[in-house]
């Protein structure tokens, strides 16, 4: 979009090679350097020669699926990952996202939702400092280290692990938390199947925070997958 | 009269001698008021009284006692055997020989009534049983039914129906038995014996030729002929049509013993006979849905083959003008131009997507490998869950209406997003362009709503409940509008999944609303 004064390094790593194609064309004309990788073995070499500050993953892949790569990668990669699917609630997109990847998209998506998904998780890890002690998103104000939650300045009462759920997405905000992740850092490890808690206390949540609970607008659905925080409005 | 009916047919010759008896003991007081002809007379209604009750040779019997009794008590001289008047000795023989003669007449006569009142019996069964096996039963009822009929028919103690099955192996279908327990392993090797080889086994030989039924009578061994160790008293009857044996009908010994009479098993032969009718009729059935059912599927493959080539390939065919269009060189295309075109593009892709979607989901929908995976979910989420799967171009026609808050639901997330993305995708479709669509949810009293409403030409009375069937287009729509004929089909399969309804009404002034109405089971439990 606006001309960066270093041009981000996109690694755009999928098996067929039309989508390599339509990818470097549409991330070439905005201004993206983009390399392009055939298979998991081949994005791990082109990374360890030049770091890219963004990956696209394809999730299915032969030899080296998608889900492998990510595990490898971050061992050593720190970059924001997205991952690319043909099915929705896709159990691979959800594995993927548990190993470390940032968001994901489903096949077929369109051009403007990719870029702006892009956007996100560059100008995420580019202000990635110590997150605030206080996170702001629209008129929500929360206070991690109080541990407390006003809305219009009106403070709201939350349950323990509703507050644990809502700073925990809060402090990820724009980024798809899968059920799994968000079980393991509030409820433990060993409560990481239990999606359907999860469902309940979250509606219990979004009762308290959000202005319409049936429309919401700050914690976002990613059906089969799990949770996003949005930091701002949505776009659409 | 009962007591004299019983006695007479169960013990004939005590009844006959007993009657005889007690007729003399009555009699000898009266000897000297009428004449010895007379008492001979008295004795001949003696003798057809135990002929009309008890039969033939009872009263043959009955003749000679009298006979003897006669000479003996009224013919002088008194209280012996010997005769004085050679007049007397004719009147002795002429005695017997009509005494005989009556006897075996009014006997007979008695005999082929009761013959008369069994046979009618059986037939007054056998119609009942066969017009249970006209209307429309299942093999079970029948089975029951056969049970009871032939415990009433011979009181057997157990008895079993055998069905083969299609390698000809028997199989129990029913069976009561007193105690209860299963057959023995010799009645199962005797019936497979005689399923094998087509014949009866046990069933006495037919001897008179008065017997009408022949035709229709088993060939029939003994048991020890058909492997059995020892000599046994059960029937196996075989349930014969005229290509194959259906089955073997198993009769254990009678309850009272003895070895059965051909008039006994005559019934059973029958039953067996209409049974066997019956299960055949049953095979055919059978064999005829199936191959409806082949027929039906082959018919849904062509329609799917000519429906889906035409949803595929019209897209592909215009999307493949278009960009030919766009990459001639001979053409200046401004901006505005070229946009306009790949919009269509995009547009035809769109199409393509949903088509082959709709395609993967009857696939999966109809072998069965999508199976529902309920579990609780936010009713809000689902609806948006639906509302985000719709291509954004479109999106925004649509207006979303919820309560301020919604429960959680029971439900598999995918399919019923699934179902409520194919509504909207119909509602875009047949509503003007750019007309409004309507996604509205409420809760009311154990059942959740969700229901999707547009402007479009709505739905004729005639066509509500087809336009869910596979590959069925609306009349108004058939040829216009694109759609594989799926996406209601899908949804009424999703719905019907979750014991929910499905159904399309009217808005006025011109729309249609479909509507979907799950029951709600509870709440989440404990966390």
């Amino acid at each position: 979009m606006s001309a960066p004064e270093k041009r981000p390094h996109v690694l755009v790593v999928d098996d067929e090679e039309q989508i390599r194609r339509a990818l470097r064309s549409i991330l070439t004309a905005r201004g993206y350097d983009v390399a392009l990788a055939a298979s998991g073995a081949e994005a791990i070499e082109c990374s360890l020669n030049r770091l890219p500050d963004l990956m696209i993953l394809d999730v299915a892949m032969p030899e080296m699926t998608g889900i492998e790569v990510c595990r490898e990668l971050r061992n050593w990669f720190e970059g924001p990952i997205l991952m690319l699917s043909v099915i929705s609630g896709d159990t691979d997109i959800v594995a993927a996202l548990d190993t470390g990847a940032d968001d994901y998209l489903t096949k077929p998506f369109s051009t403007s939702e990719l870029l702006a998904r892009i956007r996100a998780l560059l100008r995420r890890t580019a202000s990635r400092v110590t997150p605030p002690p206080t996170i702001h998103a629209g008129d929500l104000e929360i206070d991690i280290a109080r541990r407390t939650v006003k809305r219009a300045g009106q403070e709201i009462e939350l349950t323990r692990m509703e507050f644990d759920i809502l700073s925990y997405l809060a402090q990820n905000a724009d980024r798809v938390l899968t059920s799994r992740m968000i079980l393991e850092k509030v409820w433990g490890p060993e409560y990481a199947e239990d999606a359907q808690t999860l469902r309940v206390h979250v509606s219990h949540l979004r009762k308290k925070i959000e202005p319409h609970p049936s429309s919401p607008r700050h914690i976002l659905t990613e059906t089969g997958v799990g949770f996003r925080f949005a930091s701002s409005e949505p776009s659409d | 009269m009962h007591i004299l009916r019983y006695l007479a047919k169960r013990h004939g010759y005590f009844f006959a001698a007993a009657s005889v008896l007690t007729a003399t003991a009555a009699f000898l007081p009266g000897r000297d008021h009428f004449a010895r002809a007379q008492w001979a007379l008295l004795y001949l209604l003696v003798v057809g009284l135990v002929a009309g009750l008890a039969g033939v040779r009872p009263a043959l019997g009955a003749a000679g006692l009298a006979f003897l009794l006669w000479n003996f008590f009224f013919l002088p001289p008194h209280n012996t055997f010997a005769v004085h008047d050679s007049k007397d000795w004719l009147s002795l023989f002429v005695f017997l020989v009509v005494a005989v003669a009556m006897g075996t007449q009014t006997g007979r006569l008695r005999e082929r009534e009761a013959e008369a009142l069994a046979r009618e019996r059986e037939m007054a069964m056998l119609n009942q049983f066969s017009a249970r096996l006209v209307s429309d039963s299942s093999i079970s009822d029948i089975a029951q039914l056969l049970m009871g009929e032939v415990a009433q028919i011979t009181g057997a103690r157990s008895a079993a129906l055998l069905l083969a099955d299609e390698e000809g192996n028997l199989q129990e279908h029913r069976s009561c038995a007193d105690d209860a327990g299963e057959l023995e392993s010799s009645v199962l090797c005797i019936a497979q014996w005689a399923q094998a080889h087509s014949k009866g086994v046990g069933l006495p030989p037919i001897t008179r030729r008065s017997d009408t039924d022949a035709a229709g009578w088993p060939i029939s061994v003994d048991h020890v002929q058909a492997g059995a160790s020892t000599h046994r008293e059960d029937l196996f009857i075989p349930l014969q049509t005229i290509d194959r044996l259906e089955g073997i009908l198993y009769v254990g010994q009678r309850s009272s013993g003895g070895p059965y009479r051909v008039s006994d098993v005559r019934p059973l032969v029958a039953v067996a006979n209409q049974t066997a009718a019956f299960l055949e009729r049953k095979r055919l059935q059978a064999a005829s849905v199936q191959a409806d059912a082949l027929r039906e599927a082959d018919r849904l493959k062509s329609t799917l083959i000519s429906s889906v080539s035409h949803e595929l390939k019209t897209p592909i065919a215009s999307i493949t003008a278009t960009i030919g269009n766009l990459a001639e060189q001979d053409v200046e295309w401004d901006k505005d131009k070229a946009a306009h075109e790949l919009a269509s593009v995009q547009e035809d892709l769109d199409r393509l997507n949903s088509s082959i979607n709709a395609l993967l989901d009857l696939a999966r929908l109809e072998s069965a490998a999508w199976e529902p995976r309920r579990e609780w979910y936010d009713l809000a989420d689902v609806v948006w869950a639906a509302h985000s799967r719709i291509p954004q171009k479109q999106r925004s026609r649509i207006q979303v209406s919820l309560p301020e808050a919604l429960p959680m639901v029971f439900v598999d997330v995918t399919q019923m997003a699934r179902a409520l993305e194919n509504l909207l995708a119909n509602a875009l479709i047949y509503g003007p362009p750019d007309s409004a669509v309507l996604l509205g949810a409420s809760v009311e009293e154990g059942a959740f709503r969700v229901w999707v409403e547009d402007e479009g030409p709505g739905i004729r009375p005639e066509e509500r409940e087809r336009i869910f069937e596979k590959f069925y287009r609306g009349r108004s729509s058939s040829q216009s509008t694109p759609g594989t004929g799926l996406g209601l089909a899908v949804a009424r399969e999703v719905i019907r999944f979750h014991g929910g309804r499905i159904w399309v009404e009217d808005v006025g002034p011109r729309g249609a609303r479909f509507v979907i109405s799950v029951p709600t089971e509870g709440t989440p439990g404990p966390l």
